[in-house]
């Protein structure tokens, strides 16, 4: 390089984090590890239950299990938020305790609801960020629910079903671009019958 | 130290949109290319899946390791501490770049749009152009790429319909649309009871309704199936390869003349320059390992954001600001389209846009480019409004409510069953133009693995396009009532526009002032003649339509004037 005049001088290159191979980053889609603790994943579970009920239309949430997939989604590719979460979660049964005495998993029903409520408002007394985190929880429960059930949640196409779409096809025809009629739902997994059941 | 390969014609940093379609011209001319990616091939049995998680929520075809280390950041002002910029489908890394998971609409730009000044100044006055704009005339007219256009339109395939045959208006096409010398390659995509539904729309209320031009293939093409409609093309790569990107058209056949090598996963880090001011190569890493690629033209066709980083890291005697800045002009005219699907419509009924592709959609211009009157209205310019198929089911679960029931338990429940597949959301895309306040440099705290600082984006309040928007805004609800919409929800932009955008052009302008502009009118560098820039950071301002198929119509016709002054350029 003698014929070159540049200012680069030798550097030193960080050679192990250079190229992550794309393998790497799908296999994590997979993996069936667990990131919560059994008590955090049980508020988790109580949250999620009432955050989408069971009822006339279909399994709660918990049933259909969203929150396998959140607490596999922290395990893996959403590890950069697992300790926000972790705390989240803390902070939603340090209200519950305040405020009815009970830790938040152990509430029936209509106080659950009452303090979610409080959290969505921004009126949870001593619950910082509280409606921040429920947004969040929000949104990964809508993940787990309508997402595919390769990843742990929309057991038997729970969530599917209850926004009646119609599954993935690989192709998909005319007809089945009709306005006035619906494909039948397929009921199936992207990645194979052996998921969502 | 650096390891020095043999000297090649052509080195090409980055074979994505545009350096995949640059290197099929030069190949074909018998020039010896060395394209150096920092991917590499996917393989759509792995990498490309119907999975709305996969594809849009963890952005796993897209958010590649390099992209991921080089997030810019953002500010407002230059007094501002920079942030990180949201995440999102920006920079690729991958033979076939961007265009391997992009939309394909593939668009030609307006007469208009390479002519905002002069014609804005004679129809309106110069007091009509937006205080602070530094807004000029692109250096060529539409016509002088309109072949360009339609070799790049039958080169990749683009299905759709001329609405200007050489003159002769059609409605079925596009009527606002600058001449075309023949009819698209392909027909659009298959009309369905949506697309329909829109369209006639748009007819009641007098407005020029249209199918979307897409770089997606509606009957077998060259080889190529057809496009199954499966409903994950967006942000997704196809599993056919009915979806033209640059890695199924362009690539293989510069492969196959034998004169274009491939190095994947490599990550260029500098261009180097001598004495004299002639660029002599690339340097990059390889598996850890440092190379030298000496070449006698370079062309640098990676992101905006890259090309930009690049040419202000690649100091040297000659160019001690950066490559080819001597005049200070690399990083200034940036401008992030302002793009977004922001009006938001409820219908009583089913409208069952699951599958197909974004693509596969219904265009409204009449309320874009200069195409009505802007008399007393304050702003300049106007957006394309489009609907579209293609909606996953985590999206429609997450729909605006229309304040018609609470955000979660049994009511919600009832809410979405009802209506998560009757709501479809208007893609506004507005002329965007550069600004003063708005530019890119390098970030003076934050740095990638390698140790160099990634970009800044710095982007200030505007005026022009937040009203423009706004008066387009209500176009889309006026068309979306017309279609039976029962409910309109409206969520605009801040007027500091979006930051980091998968439309980011500027950075690199063209133009026939150096004092100005980084490039000349055929896209090489005005103080480096052997260094050639291409991509989206070429572009003066943005059209209200998607970028990629002026960057390569761009890209071909930089192959062609380097090709015919090949002695003059490389010496």
């Amino acid at each position: 390089m003698s014929e070159t005049d540049h200012e680069i001088s030798r550097r030193e290159l960080i050679v192990s984090s250079a190229f992550v191979p794309l393998a790497a980053l799908t296999a994590s889609a997979q993996n069936a590890e667990t990131a919560l603790t059994p008590a955090q994943i049980k508020t988790l579970a109580a949250f999620v239950e009432r955050l989408i009920p069971g009822d006339e239309l279909g399994p709660s949430a918990a049933e259909a299990g969203a929150h396998v997939y959140i607490d596999r989604a922290l395990a893996g590719p959403n590890a950069g938020e697992k300790q926000a979460f972790v705390e989240g979660l803390a902070s939603l049964d340090a209200f519950a305790k305040s405020s009815q005495d009970a830790a938040f998993a152990d509430l029936p029903p209509e106080k659950r609801d009452a303090l979610i409520a409080a959290m969505e408002r921004g009126t949870a007394a001593g619950f910082t960020n509280a409606p921040q985190f429920f947004s969040r929880l929000r949104r990964l429960t809508l993940e787990g629910m309508f997402g595919d059930p390769y990843y742990g949640g929309n057991r038997n196409f729970a969530g599917w079903d209850l926004i009646r779409y119609p599954g993935p096809r690989l192709a998909v025809s005319a007809d089945e671009q009709r306005m006035d009629k619906l494909p039948a739902p397929n009921r199936r997994s992207a990645y194979g019958p052996q998921y969502g059941r | 130290m650096a390891v020095n390969l043999k000297p090649v014609d052509v080195a090409v940093v980055g074979l994505g949109a545009a350096g995949g379609v640059v290197v099929l011209p030069l190949a074909r001319a018998g020039l010896k290319i060395a394209a150096i990616e920092a991917g590499g091939w996917l393989d759509p049995h792995k990498d490309f899946h119907a999975d709305e998680i996969f594809n849009n929520v963890r952005m796993q075809v897209t958010s590649v390791p390099k992209t991921k280390r080089e997030v810019p950041t953002f500010r407002t002002r230059a007094d501002e501490p920079a942030r990180r910029a949201a995440s999102g489908r920006t920079m690729m890394n991958a033979i076939g770049g961007t265009s391997t998971h992009y939309d394909a609409n593939s668009w030609r730009f307006a007469p208009w749009d390479f002519q905002i000044r002069t014609a804005t100044t004679r129809r309106y006055g110069a007091g009509a152009l937006p205080n602070g704009s530094t807004v000029e005339d692109w250096p060529l007219t539409y016509e002088e790429l309109e072949p360009f256009y339609d070799t790049v339109e039958y080169e990749i395939g683009v299905s759709g319909k001329a609405g200007n045959l050489a003159g002769k208006i059609d409605p079925r096409g596009n009527t606002f649309e600058g001449p075309r010398r023949r009819e698209y390659p392909m027909p659009p995509l298959r009309d369905t009871p949506f697309t329909e539904l829109m369209a006639s729309a748009a007819r009641k209320l007098n407005w020029n309704g249209h199918r979307s031009p897409a770089a997606i293939n509606s009957q077998p093409y060259r080889g190529r199936p057809e496009c199954a409609y499966h409903g994950y093309c967006d942000t997704g790569g196809c599993h056919l390869g009915a979806k033209n990107s640059t890695a199924v058209t362009t690539i293989p056949q510069a492969v196959k003349t034998k004169n274009l090598a491939i190095f994947d996963h490599a990550q260029v880090t500098r261009i180097l320059s001598d004495a004299g001011g002639r660029v002599t190569g690339v340097q990059y890493v390889r598996g850890g390992m440092e190379y030298f690629q000496p070449a006698r033209v370079v062309i640098l066709a990676s992101y905006t954001y890259e090309n930009t980083r690049l040419l202000l890291l690649s100091k040297s005697k000659a160019y001690p600001k950066g490559l080819a800045n001597n005049h200070g002009q690399v990083g200034r005219h940036y401008i992030a389209h302002w793009d977004g699907r922001d009006i938001s419509a409820l219908f009583p009924f089913d409208l069952n846009i699951w599958y197909g592709a974004l693509a596969q959609g219904v265009v409204v211009n009449n309320w874009a480019d200069d195409n009505f009157d802007h008399s007393g209205l304050g702003f300049i310019g106007g957006a394309s409004m489009t609907v579209n198929h293609e909606l996953h089911p985590i999206a429609a679960s997450a729909m605006p409510l229309f304040n018609r029931a609470p955000s979660w338990g049994s009511q919600w429940k009832k809410f979405v069953n009802q209506n998560a597949g009757r709501t479809v959301g208007v893609y506004a895309q507005c002329t965007s133009l550069p600004y003063e306040n708005t530019y890119l440099d390098l970030d003076t705290e934050v740095k990638d693995p390698l140790g160099d600082p990634v970009c800044r984006i710095t982007s200030g309040p505007k005026e022009n396009e937040p009203r423009a928007r706004a008066y387009v805004a209500a176009k889309a609800e006026e068309w979306l009532r017309a279609a039976g919409a029962i409910e309109i929800m409206n969520q605009p932009l801040a007027r500091e526009g979006p930051n980091q955008s998968w439309h980011a052009i500027g950075g690199t302008r063209m133009g026939d002032n150096p004092e100005a502009n980084v490039v000349d009118k055929w896209g090489f560098s005005h103080e480096a003649p052997n260094l050639g820039v291409l991509g989206g950071s070429v572009m003066g301002s943005h059209g209200a339509r998607n970028p990629t198929l002026t960057i390569q119509a761009l890209a071909w016709r930089a192959a062609d004037h380097l090709v015919r002054n090949w002695k003059a350029i490389a010496v």
